[in-house]
């Protein structure tokens, strides 16, 4: 298994794809880090001001970019082998195809908490200097910033497991990548919208609440109402999306993943 | 000792039966050409055996086993099958290094695969700018990665230039001289007669016939005249 999860990771440093999505990751969040920062405190933003806990965590936890792109990554790690039909060579080399399924998962969650680690290292340094700049104190403890970023590689971890298993189980590249940023961004803000009680099991927005984001604030902005939810205690979270990943890849291990390589 | 066993093999496909009840076997250190027009059912066959294509019915086997239940297959079976190319953004050095991590190779191998098959050259280029030809050789290098005693080639010759030709057939010989068992498919017999011991013909996803060379040839019948007049469904006089 561990010569199975090298040679994934093997396959994943030596593909542009993956330094292309990190940076694009990277990029984003250093982006969308900006914008808040700018916002944070004016009037009519929803984002309370850096000098307080609550605006400096806003702030520092945009981290969701990165996590979808995590997940991105691993749909592609899995359906990219029929895209180039690669998945000859792999299923010739390892004909038990659950153990390439879970190789790929493992060495996908590896590539995915570098995806968080960058982004929560992004946030929180550029949440941090704008805070220096305007000269406020840092209203969140070290532990409390470290946790986030910690949450961030959990949750970007568990995403990029998630995408292995989607992309296991739908073979279109461009589907699943379409897929994933329409569920994440449109799908769970019409379900977490219409039924806020949903809103901590929604997958993307409780990955997103292990990072310390806002319940729902990647998906459906910072500013939106709270209506009482709170997000589920942080390992339950974590074991939350980890069984929406088992799922589906134990339905794709009977399914899909069985189908002819042809 | 025969090394693949075909037994009833069959195999259909939504509307089409691609193999019909094949039978047939290779022995060990013989070179088999696997012989029929396009879409004869030789590559679904071959497949089958690799554990790629669940058979609807029948068995394939290796040296007694299915593909699946080998221990280390690359070690025992080598692959070139015509669509088993690389992710075309590596390069053929990162192809060949991810083949032998996952088949367990040495990872000296990887130099000198690239040589064998004269793609040093071209080892650090992405395999995406290739020509047809220097990916078949570099699915050729993949394939003897694990210096497997057996070779199953679908169609190598495709795409390559007389010279290529030329030098796959060298490579043939030497590989049978050191008493590994070859299966290479094709659907231009001249392409392996100089080569094949024995041959193995499908029209229609059913076998035509497996027989030696000389058997075939029996009474003076030109090869080329015999296996057209096989695969087209006639009697042949011999």
């Amino acid at each position: 298994m561990t010569r199975l999860v090298r040679t994934e990771l093997l396959k994943l440093a030596t593909m542009r794809l993956t330094y292309g999505l990190l940076a694009v990751a990277a990029v984003l969040s250093a982006l969308f880090s900006l914008l808040e920062n700018n916002e944070a405190g004016t009037a009519g933003s929803g984002v309370p001001p850096i000098s307080t806990a609550d605006g400096l965590r806003t702030v520092t936890t945009v981290t969701g970019f990165a996590m979808l792109f995590a997940a991105v990554l691993g749909s592609i790690v899995a359906n990219g082998e029929f895209r180039h039909s690669t998945a000859t060579l792999t299923y010739l080399a390892t004909p038990k195809r659950t153990r390439v399924l879970l190789a790929k998962v493992i060495a996908s969650s590896c590539a995915g908490s570098l995806f968080g680690l960058v982004a929560g290292i992004i946030a929180t340094g550029v949440g941090l200097a704008f805070a220096a700049g305007h000269g406020d104190h840092v209203a969140l403890s070290a532990g409390t910033l470290v946790g986030h970023v910690g949450g961030a590689v959990a949750g970007a971890a568990l995403l990029a497991a998630f995408g292995v298993a989607i992309g296991s189980l739908v073979r279109s590249q461009l589907a699943t990548v379409i897929g994933i940023f329409v569920w994440a961004i449109i799908i769970e803000s019409l379900i977490g919208g219409l039924y806020p009680s949903t809103r901590p099991y929604l997958p993307y927005t409780a990955a997103t609440a292990l990072a310390g984001t806002k319940l729902g604030g990647a998906a459906f902005g910072p500013a939106h109402g709270l209506n009482g939810a709170g997000p589920l205690p942080f390992v339950a979270g974590a074991a939350l999306i980890a069984a929406f990943a088992a799922a589906a890849a134990l339905i794709a291990a009977r399914t899909t993943v069985r189908r002819d390589i042809t | 000792m025969a090394v693949i066993e075909v037994d009833h093999l069959t195999k259909r496909f939504t509307g089409l039966t691609a193999v019909d009840d094949v039978t047939f076997t290779v022995e060990q250190a013989s070179v088999v050409g696997f012989l029929g027009p396009n879409g004869a059912g030789k590559t679904t066959t071959l497949r089958m055996l690799l554990g790629l294509v669940t058979p609807t019915s029948g068995t394939a086997r290796i040296n007694g086993r299915r593909y699946a239940d080998i221990g280390e297959p690359l070690h025992v079976v080598g692959a070139a099958l015509e669509s088993s190319l690389a992710y075309p953004g590596r390069s053929a050095r990162n192809h060949l290094r991810i083949a032998a991590l996952a088949g367990g190779a040495r990872p000296a191998r990887v130099d000198e695969l690239l040589d064998l098959v004269d793609l040093t050259g071209a080892a650090d280029r992405r395999v995406g700018g290739f020509s047809l030809g220097m990916r078949q050789r570099l699915a050729l290098a993949t394939a003897l990665l694990c210096d497997p005693e057996i070779l199953i080639l679908d169609e190598p010759a495709n795409g390559l230039d007389p010279e290529g030709v030329h030098w796959l057939r060298t490579l043939l010989r030497d590989l049978a001289s050191e008493g590994r068992t070859v299966l290479i498919s094709s659907h231009i017999l001249s392409e392996v007669a100089q080569t094949v011991d024995s041959v193995v013909i499908l029209d229609h996803g059913r076998l035509v016939i497996q027989a030696t060379l000389a058997e075939l040839t029996a009474g003076g019948a030109d090869l080329e005249d015999v296996f057209l007049a096989l695969t087209a469904g006639h009697e042949v006089t011999r």
